[in-house]
């Protein structure tokens, strides 16, 4: 396998250096000011310092100095995120579950989610130029998921240098080898980036030999040819291609009898997209977008004794549409844009692995954004979206940025965001043979299926909530976010945010019935409402032109609003002390699970002319609620709960002249493992890491 | 097996119930006491089958509420008993479990503020051939919700058991816990704990004499 490396390494080495017979060096987009350029937020190019709406954007240099791999590695460390375990490793942006931010590439949605949850870790960070983090809801832009918010992966082949080769190994023999390729000229930029990763995995749950993370094998490609048909036109092309394999051998022993199975992955990730732009005036420009991706996972148990399980899924997503900006008058510009989208997934939780459930979305939308002074900028977007298989949406936005004077300014944004009902609301199909033969039916054909039980006499009872099933309406959320930036003097800037969520028509499982039996059958209902509020505040101070010091800290509250109306009513029992039931008070509710109240982090950075480096982070997060242990169905104080964490990060290294650079690292100095509730936090890992970049190639 | 009862004397409200009735009405007042039991065995884990779930001797504790104590299951067929525990699953003497009067429901509420049985409450019974019974079965169902994640069995929290007894009369009962020594595991127990230790109830029960539905 290592071998492997070695070989796409040289190979790679020796084509790229033929390619560069002339190159550019194209710096990153900076205007002269230093201020970062956003697409993310508005959908045309716009500076951070003029948007309306809340952005974090994280450079290659950052992503590269903290040494992260996967994009889990650097999200879990910025405020305001939380990096949730269980289907892979999901984020969690102001308390909202990771079902409701929409993972962007270049602007085109990645798919593929198990239970609501896009695993992170399928996307490495080797090639990225930055990522853009939107937060607060931003449906009137990108339709359904992007309810928190949005976080938006870019790579530019113009970016960085022409030639780079990296390669790492720490802790629990992981290895990741990249090999990044470009070509820059006036006509073409091309950027050809290779990935490996493997790891060993780690066990950290006592009596259990089988891991937490389990042996994995990703290969990652990801190719991006930009043409410059005339200085008017261009064309641009993004290929992204994953494969991964987790194999495990599970074992698993209790009271002296161990039970052997082995598990094993298959996931292959596809996208594939192509986009004609053309600028026909200063004031006019219009591009057409066609994307393409599919997402494959095999699932394969062996178990000794037992039937081998088998789960399938083949999720594809294509999208075409067009999108123009088109500015009016110098204070006021307008996007348009319109696009059709065709979702399907075959899975062998809905009805069989070869039948296609399908969905087919077109939407329209336009934004506005209107400057009539210079201190004031003011955007309003609206968009809709028609779907075959649930009721339609409509999204609109309203954001507006204040410049008080040259320290503070402040940004409101109010907006709906919502999340289509997924293929497993809608679709699934399944029936738990080992505990108690339940059933759960997606709501698009639970009322048929059950009817058809029905009439081969099989159904016990039926719920008043079965005949409440119709078609399911997109989750909606209420977005309102309140920014004030403060530049307190060069060295110093503080942000602090306000935020609001309120979300209606969540998508629950509900028992709808009852087998003649007795077993259970649930489906899903449009039922729950819940809110999510809190600040963030963020900082960061320059001591000298060597050492910065960076921060950021959330407080945060959620809750459900039919489990504090049920409170209140008098209704909700919990546990005392001696086991004997008493009324639950409202200020003993801690909201939804899973959320923390508290998180901060802090970070120490140094940077030398020479090209020395060094950084420190540490991030808390306090307590959050896991399991309910008096069954009331209401988190409260007498739960269980993970207990709050610190973990201390860091890393160090050198970028020298030559182009050669090494980095250090050790995460999770301290040791700190909670295997229950943190499995993806491994204990003390260390890596060692070697690039080296060809910064200019001579004629 | 060793049992503890310790009785709480609970000398219900005099007064309070003097106050909701009418004054023409002659007020009957029999203090009820509340009994607490102590672990009792209910079908206790042997060991581990092969394909691991645990393995027991599938017997049933039968229990007098009339007597407090634990009725020999040669009596089964019998009215002397008026609940029975067999792991999570809990019996009363009736339909297919017994030849007695008994039968049962499951309260939303209080078990100090259940002073009376309302009259419009629906007594089942038990039928095993139809996985119906008067206590309902299964986690969520009846008095309690099985963690998959802990592998712990927790009592629901207001829940009363409303129970008919095997001769007709009323009692009412709150689970505590389902461990041994009176409290539920942590999630952190050791897996040899979470079995062994289980299967022992812990209950409070207040039974009327009088044949009233008022304790």
């Amino acid at each position: 396998m290592k071998k492997s490396i070695y070989l796409i390494a040289i190979l790679g080495f020796f084509a790229s250096s033929s390619l560069f017979g002339q190159m550019r060096f194209v710096k990153d987009t900076l205007d002269a000011n230093g201020d970062s350029v956003v697409v993310t937020a508005t959908r045309t190019e716009r500076k951070l310092s003029n948007l309306t709406v809340p952005v974090t954007i994280i450079n290659a240099k950052t992503i590269q100095q903290n040494g992260a791999l996967r994009l889990t590695d650097i999200l879990k460390e910025q405020t305001g995120l939380n990096l949730t375990s269980g289907f892979g490793a999901g984020v969690q942006l102001q308390g909202l579950n990771p079902d409701y931010t929409i993972i962007l590439i270049n602007g085109e949605p990645l798919v593929g989610r198990t239970a609501g949850v896009l695993d992170l870790n399928r996307i490495a960070l080797g090639n990225i130029k930055k990522i853009e983090i939107v937060k607060g809801p931003s449906s009137s832009l990108y339709g359904s998921e992007a309810m928190a918010g949005v976080i938006n992966i870019i790579t530019d082949a113009a970016f960085g240098a022409p030639l780079s080769m990296g390669i790492r190994y720490g802790t629990y023999n992981t290895l990741d080898a990249n090999l990044d390729t470009k070509l820059s000229t006036q006509k073409i930029q091309y950027q050809g980036f290779y990935n490996l990763y493997q790891t060993d995995g780690y066990s950290i749950r006592p009596n259990s030999n089988s891991r937490v993370t389990t042996p994995i094998d990703r290969y990652a490609t990801t190719q991006q040819l930009k043409i410059n048909l005339t200085n008017k036109t261009s064309l641009v092309f993004n290929t992204r291609f994953t494969k991964e394999q987790i194999q495990n051998e599970i074992a698993v022993s209790n009271n002296g009898v161990t039970i052997y199975s082995i598990g094993k992955e298959d996931i292959k990730d596809a996208n594939l997209s192509a986009s004609l732009n053309h600028r026909f005036s200063n004031q006019l420009k219009t591009s057409i977008r066609a994307y393409a991706t599919t997402y494959d996972a095999i699932q394969n148990l062996l178990t000794i004794n037992g039937l081998p399980y088998r789960d399938v899924l083949n999720h594809n997503f294509k999208r075409i549409e067009n999108q123009t900006d088109w500015d009016l008058h110098k204070n006021l510009q307008a996007v348009f844009g319109v696009g059709a989208v065709w979702e399907g997934v075959k899975s062998s939780r809905y009805d069989s692995e070869k039948v296609r459930k399908q969905n087919d979305i077109q939407y329209a939308f336009t934004q506005w954004e209107w400057k009539p002074i210079n201190k004031f900028t003011f955007i309003g977007g609206l968009r809709f979206d028609r779907n075959s298989q649930f009721a339609s949406a409509l999204s609109p936005k309203v954001s507006m940025l204040y410049k008080l004077n040259a320290k503070h300014q402040f940004k409101l944004s109010i907006g709906q965001g919502f999340k289509a009902p997924d293929f497993r609301q809608l679709f699934l199909d399944f029936t738990n043979a080992a505990a108690g033969s339940y059933s759960v039916f997606g709501s698009a054909q639970a009322q048929q299926v059950i009817a058809r039980l029905d009439a081969l006499g099989q159904i016990g009872n039926l719920f008043p909530s079965y005949y409440q099933l119709k078609a399911l309406k997109p989750e909606y959320s209420n977005g309102v976010h309140f920014t004030w930036d403060w530049k307190v003097n060069a060295k110093t800037n503080l942000s602090t945010q306000y935020f609001r969520n309120d979300i209606k028509n969540l998508i629950e499982s509900q028992q709808v019935g009852t087998y003649i039996s007795g077993a259970q059958i649930y489906s899903y209902l449009n039922i729950g409402r819940a809110f999510t509020t809190g600040f963030e505040v963020e900082g960061q101070h320059q001591l000298n032109e060597k050492w910065t010091l960076s921060g950021g800290y959330q407080y945060l509250v959620t809750g459900d609003k039919d489990q504090i109306a049920e409170i209140k009513a008098g209704t909700v029992y919990t546990k005392n002390s001696q086991g004997y039931s008493r009324l639950m008070q409202l200020n003993e509710y801690v909201g939804l699970p899973n959320t923390s109240k508290h998180k901060v982090q802090f970070k120490v950075n140094y940077n030398s002319p020479k090209g020395y480096y060094l950084n420190a982070r540490a991030i808390y997060r306090s307590r959050w609620a896991v399991n309910n242990n008096n069954g009331n169905e209401v988190f409260d104080n007498g739960d269980v709960f993970a207990s709050g964490y610190l973990v201390f990060n860091t890393a160090a290294g050198k970028a020298f002249k030559n182009g050669l650079s090494v980095q250090a690292g050790i995460d999770n100095v301290s040791n700190y493992i909670d295997a229950a509730n943190l499995p993806n936090l491994p204990g003390r890992t260390m890596f060692l890491s070697l690039k080296y970049q060809i910064q200019h190639l001579k004629k | 097996m060793k049992k503890m009862v310790s009785k709480i004397a609970m000398v219900l409200g005099v007064s309070v119930t003097m106050l909701a009735c009418s004054k023409d009405e002659e007020v009957i007042v029999v203090p009820v006491t509340a009994i607490t039991v102590k672990d009792l065995a209910a079908d206790t884990v042997t060991g581990i089958g092969a394909d691991g779930r645990p393995q027991s001797a599938n017997s049933v504790t039968y229990y007098s509420l009339v007597d407090n104590k634990v009725i020999a299951a040669a009596d089964a067929a019998t009215t002397k008993w008026d609940v029975a525990f067999t792991s999570t699953k809990i019996l009363v003497n009736s339909g297919t479990s017994g030849p007695g009067l008994g039968g049962g429901f499951v309260f939303k509420g209080l078990f100090d503020e259940l002073k009376t049985i309302p009259n419009d409450s629906t007594f089942a019974t038990d039928n095993a051939n139809a996985s119906s019974f008067a206590i309902p079965w299964g986690s969520g169902k009846g008095w309690y919700t099985y963690d998959g994640l802990t592998t712990l069995v927790n009592p629901i929290a207001g829940r009363v058991l409303v129970i008919r007894t095997a001769a007709g009369k009323y009692a009412k009962i709150e689970i505590i816990n389902y461990y041994k020594g009176g409290t539920t595991l942590p999630a952190t127990a050791s897996d040899s704990d979470k079995l062994t230790k289980q299967r022992y109830y812990t209950f409070r029960y207040a039974y009327q004499p009088n044949g009233t539905k008022t304790f």
